[in-house]
């Protein structure tokens, strides 16, 4: 084959000898095993997400659901002093609570029920027979059935994870047909509670929205405005470097650290020349909360609209200021429109991150006991992810399932917000 | 894998044709191709020359949408067939490419990374030997001898394509495809290049893809004209060019297009 | 009024001088000149923007000083007087005392609160007129002085550009300003950690009890090694262990082997894994994963073995990092030219020979910036580490064993009732400090180091 010069050198390697054969099986073995690995990898991460999933699921469903007992009762036979009168003005919670109501709806469970009757039902029980009568007042003169949720215990025992006491309970209220059991709509409508059986996640989430809300109106202006000075108009300067150097690291810092900074600068109290100013924001309230994630993900947007805002290409800028448009012009009327859908997508990604971040309002002390829902931006409040803490950290067995439900809840937010955002993308994808 | 009686041409290719999803680049093409000759492929960019090239050794594999049928033997052995070893087969029919594509690795490391997966090495100094004799073969050994351990990145852009032809003669192939290896070089650093391949035609069997008809006159014994995807004309290199059969074929060398 | 309707009626107004000016210019003199410099609508706009920016910047400064004035008025009340001296007990009643002005018929109330209420709400209106007041007419004088400038030959469109790109330089500059603000927040209060604490205590000090403070020596007890060498521990070699591992070969299996659909399901689902919030992560850690681990310790021969193990939170943390490290990887073997891969393959390499000898050694500076960005972001991450590691600090090479962390440590000095000059809570601010300059440090490494590997191929 070979020249002999060439043999001379060299012999020509031999592909069929037993030795290489060898060696060719042994590489692709490791060709496999290699191969193997990485789908084994890609494949235990994703099966760890699954796994997350799934337990998150298999705990929090039940949290979605309420034990309700049918609770048969007789406002007027068992000594309730009110007028219809008063359950027309905006006192009559008040003149409710005090004509003695909750101790009423614990009698007419002990009756019911029988001697341990009232330990069954829910602290909040009455709250639902003072709905119930402030729908329907002529309730108050008649005998009637309510749906009242069950205590806690009684819940768990219905799950089989109860103490004897309650689960003889459950058996007897079973025979008498007693239970119901329902979709949680309290869960979704209510605020935190001592109770697990009581509470929702309405009052953080409106938390989450109004804080959200807050981020949106400051970082998207401020992310979208400095993008387009950095892409179009800053001069290449050492000021211009500067402000790309924080961009750029501000992108990278700890959460928790502007927890710290929202901590010293809006809630820190200043003293100046003898006077002491501040706190320059409500602590608590969405509005600190807000402000300080705007600063955490106005890199994200700045990033993500400058990247867009380059993708708009050269020749329709030159096309706009060819017939005459002033450089503000140009980026307002051609480049920013063209860029929009990739900007927006950025933002909602960086206000989704938002939305799942925690540590930053722990330290800003969004972290009240919220019973009822902030009204507004300077309310105290909490957020569904620091709700989710609180819960978490609570020892009532009632709260696994609460926890992981509102941890469905916040999944399940999250999942929309970043669908939307690859829509967005997917519909608006241009190619130059 | 070698056949019992020697096949009449080291390689041989009978009807091929390539895909590229819906796209036919190469039609029914069939090509001979012998030891000890340099063939060249010629004709203008798009004609399916280099893409009919990388059939030869299978580097068409590595695109996923790009399927080829017909048949091509190694020494008589179909190379498409199920039991042909592609890894053996790449040992066997080296190549060289268009851009000079060293490793990010010292010179030495780059010449001996095949002896290495291979195995073709039995001991330290035997790997120093193959790098040398490679080295010395593509012409480069006098060059960087006293710096083998600088990086093949940092030569210049006819060193790394001799680097590149001493990486693929270091693993002792009978078949060299080489894809336009000077086209991103200098006149003087192509000199070098097709000297070389002048050298190197009595070992190998050298298949060259140019674009450039001079080079082809002055490096090749065969050439061969595609058009379009096909084969147009396939000869002895001095016929093609002072007799060309087809009038295509004498359109391209007479500069009418390409 | 409240702020939305005000700022309703403050566009409004801007509105009407919008409206107003682009008619007035419509009807302009041309005196003989074919055009004006402007358009009516930026004469429109001129008007509009000198109605509407005054009163809402006044507006954004009243509503951060308003709250102070009113908390003011009603401290200096003579219905004040009960109110305790403790900053959080005040602080309770006046906020429920802002309820019960807001819904008098609010159940659960301090009398206290009642009482101060009628004051609140006096207060907050008096103030919430003034300031009204003020805006509005700030938008009226606004709008006249600018409808007094406009004329035929006024530039109106020059003078309103130049306004937006004030904002949009002033919008750039807020980066710089936050920059400065973390520093300045972290540094200042740290420098009164270290009025308090010599900082070499701080940084070498072995020691770490914030619960029981010697106020005679407080550094005795807030010596941070522990805590340093927690989050390295955690974060820098557990997290690491899983991380690394599973986003190379992630990354390498889905570059280079997967099939186009494979590439197209897997890729997004990775990248799920970083979009799941940390809490979430935090939790499934402390409630499934911290007992597994614990049950792991006890069949391994330690009965004691802690249920707020290191290496339950540095799994978990691990878990979360893959998608960083993944892409980076992805992206750095991206940037390895075709024409290497296609080389080593040409002499035969397999495709496993070619990822490990070519091509991940010609990413690696990639990879290594990847990692040191995903270190950082390991030791900044911090829900995971306050719901399942353990507040002890002790130094241990065991991973079942417990473990504190520099986050877990601010979160839990300020979560306390410590009050706001206290060294404990000033700790925080220096354990931030140091954070702060860490991940600093490794960010400008890597981000170096990333320039560096473009530049090498472009």
């Amino acid at each position: 084959m070979s020249k002999p010069a060439a043999q001379a050198e060299r012999r020509p390697t031999d592909w069929n000898s037993p030795a290489m054969q060898k060696r060719i099986r042994r590489r692709y073995a490791a060709e496999r095993r290699f191969r193997v690995l990485g789908a084994g990898a890609v494949i235990l991460s994703a099966a760890f997400l699954g796994f997350l999933l799934l337990t998150m699921v298999a705990q929090g469903w039940r949290g979605f659901t309420v034990t309700e007992l049918a609770l048969p009762i007789d406002l007027k036979a068992d000594g309730l002093k009110i007028e219809r009168s008063q359950l027309a003005t905006p006192a009559a919670d008040l003149a409710l609570a005090s004509a003695g109501l909750e101790d009423v709806v614990d009698n007419a469970a002990t009756r019911a029920f029988g001697a341990d009757g009232a330990t069954y039902l829910a602290p909040s029980a009455w709250l639902a027979v003072r709905g119930a009568v402030k729908r329907d007042p002529s309730l108050l003169e008649r005998r009637t059935t309510v749906y009242v949720p069950a205590a806690t215990g009684f819940d768990r025992a219905l799950a089989g994870d109860g103490d004897p006491a309650m689960e003889a309970g459950v058996a007897r209220l079973t025979r008498q047909g007693a239970i119901h059991r329902g979709f949680n709509w309290t869960f979704l409508s209510e605020s935190d509670s001592t109770d697990p059986v009581a509470v929702g996640v309405w009052g953080a989430l409106k938390g989450s929205l109004l804080t959200m809300a807050i981020t949106f109106l400051i970082a998207f202006p401020v992310g979208v405005l400095s993008a387009i000075y950095l892409e179009e108009y800053a001069p290449k300067n050492r000021w211009t470097d500067l402000i790309e150097v924080s961009i750029n690291n501000l992108a990278a810092v700890p959460s928790i650290i502007f927890g710290l900074l929202g901590l010293a600068m809006f809630l820190g109290t200043w003293q100046i020349g003898g006077h002491s100013f501040g706190p320059m924001l409500p602590r608590s309230a969405p509005l600190v909360g807000g402000v300080t994630l705007a600063l955490m993900i106005m890199p994200v947007i700045v990033i993500a609209s400058r990247n867009a805002i380059k993708g708009v290409p050269p020749s329709i800028r030159d096309a706009a200021l060819g017939i005459g448009a002033s450089p503000i012009q140009v980026v307002f009327h051609h480049v920013l429109p063209l860029a929009m859908p990739g900007i927006l997508t950025g933002t909602i990604i960086g206000m989704a991150r938002a939305l799942g971040e925690t540590a930053p309002l722990l330290l800003i002390g969004m972290r009240a006991f919220i019973v009822t829902a902030p009204g507004g931006f300077t309310d105290p409040s909490t957020v569904l992810p620091v709700q989710i803490f609180l819960w978490s950290d609570e020892v009532s067995r009632g709260f696994v399932e609460k926890t992981s439900a509102a941890i469905l809840v916040l999944l399940a937010v999250l999942l929309a917000m970043n669908g939307l955002a690859i829509y967005l993308r997917n519909k608006f994808e241009t190619r130059w | 894998m070698t056949p019992a009686s020697p096949a009449p041409h080291k390689m041989s290719a009978r009807g091929v044709s390539v895909f590229y999803g819906q796209k036919q680049a190469v039609k029914d093409v069939s090509i001979d191709v012998d030891m000890d000759k340099v063939t060249a492929f010629i004709g203008p960019s798009g004609c399916g020359k280099s893409t009919f090239l990388r059939t030869f050794n299978r580097m068409n594999d590595t695109i996923a949408s790009a399927r080829v049928t017909g048949e091509i033997t190694l020494d008589g052995a179909d190379i498409y067939a199920a039991d042909m070893d592609v890894v053996q087969l790449r040992a066997r029919v080296g190549m060289v490419f268009q851009k000079p594509n060293p490793f990010p690795k010292s010179i030495f490391e780059n010449v001996a990374y095949g002896p290495r997966i291979h195995g073709l090495a039995s001991s330290k100094s035997d790997l120093e030997g193959i790098v040398e004799r490679s080295l010395k073969r593509a012409g480069l050994w006098e060059e960087v001898k006293d710096r083998l351990s600088d990086s093949g990145t940092a030569l210049s852009g006819g060193q790394q394509q001799r680097l590149c032809i001493a990486r693929a003669i270091a693993v002792d192939p009978e078949v060299i495809l080489m894809d336009e290896p000077a086209s991103a070089l200098d006149p003087i650093a192509t000199a070098k290049i097709e000297e070389l391949i002048h050298e190197l035609r009595g070992r190998y069997a050298i298949v060259i893809v140019t674009h450039n008809m001079q080079q082809a006159a002055r490096v090749s014994q065969r050439t061969a004209f595609f058009h379009l995807g096909q084969l147009v004309e396939y000869g002895e290199t001095d016929n093609l060019f002072t007799a060309p059969r087809e009038e295509r074929t004498k359109d391209y060398i007479t500069g009418r297009y390409g | 009024m409240n702020p939305f309707a005000l700022s309703f009626l403050i566009l409004g107004l801007g509105l009407i001088g919008w409206l107003t000016a682009r008619a007035r210019a419509v009807r302009f003199d041309r005196g003989g000149a074919k055009r004006l410099h402007s358009l009516p609508a930026q004469h429109g706009w001129f008007v509009g923007m000198w109605t509407i920016l005054p009163p809402l910047l006044f507006l954004v400064v009243w509503s951060g000083i308003s709250p102070g004035l009113v908390r003011q008025t009603v401290l200096q009340s003579p219905a004040a007087a009960g109110l305790s001296d403790f900053a959080f007990e005040r602080d309770s009643v006046l906020a429920q005392a802002r309820e019960v002005a807001k819904n008098p018929y609010e159940t659960e109330a301090d009398p206290l609160a009642r009482q101060l209420a009628p004051v609140v709400r006096a207060a907050s209106r008096r103030y919430a007129w003034t300031g009204t007041a003020a805006a509005v007419l700030l938008a009226f004088a606004g709008a006249a002085f600018a409808l007094s400038r406009i004329r035929a030959d006024f530039r109106a469109r020059s003078k309103v550009e130049r306004t937006l790109m004030m904002g949009l330089l002033v919008a750039s500059l807020i980066a710089i300003f936050t920059t400065i603000g973390i520093f300045v927040s972290l540094f200042w209060e740290s420098l009164r950690f270290f009025q308090q604490v010599p900082i070499t205590q701080f940084l070498f000090g072995t020691h770490w009890s914030p619960q029981v403070i010697d106020a005679k020596d407080p550094g005795a007890s807030l010596g941070a090694v522990p805590l340093f060498w927690g989050t390295f521990f955690i974060g820098a070699v557990i997290a690491m262990l899983v991380a690394i591992p599973f986003g190379l070969m992630s990354a390498v299996y889905l570059t280079q082997y997967a099939s186009a659909t494979t590439r197209r399901w897997m890729k997004p689902t990775l990248e799920m894994l970083a979009g799941v919030p940390t809490v979430v992560y935090g939790y499934f850690a402390a409630l499934t994963v911290a007992p597994a681990v614990r049950k792991l310790a006890v069949l391994l021969g330690d009965p004691f073995a802690s249920s707020e193990s290191a290496l339950a939170a540095g799994l978990v943390m691990g878990v979360m990092i893959i998608p960083f490290v993944s892409s980076m990887a992805d992206d750095s073997l991206a940037a390895v030219p075709t024409s290497m891969r296609d080389g080593s393959l040409a002499m035969g390499a397999t495709t496993s020979e070619t990822i490990s000898r070519v091509l991940v050694p010609a990413a690696l500076p990639g990879v290594v910036a990847g990692v040191l960005l995903a270190v950082s972001r390991a030791i900044g991450e911090t829900m995971i580490v306050v719901m399942a590691a353990s507040g002890a600090a002790t130094i241990t090479l065991n991973p079942l064993q417990s473990a504190t962390t520099v986050t877990k440590q601010i979160v839990d000095l300020l979560t306390g009732e410590a009050e706001f000059d206290s060294p404990k809570t000033l700790a925080a601010f220096a354990l931030g400090l140091t954070l702060f300059v860490i991940t600093l440090l490794l960010n400008i490494v890597a981000l170096r180091v990333v320039k560096k590997y473009r530049e090498a191929y472009e």
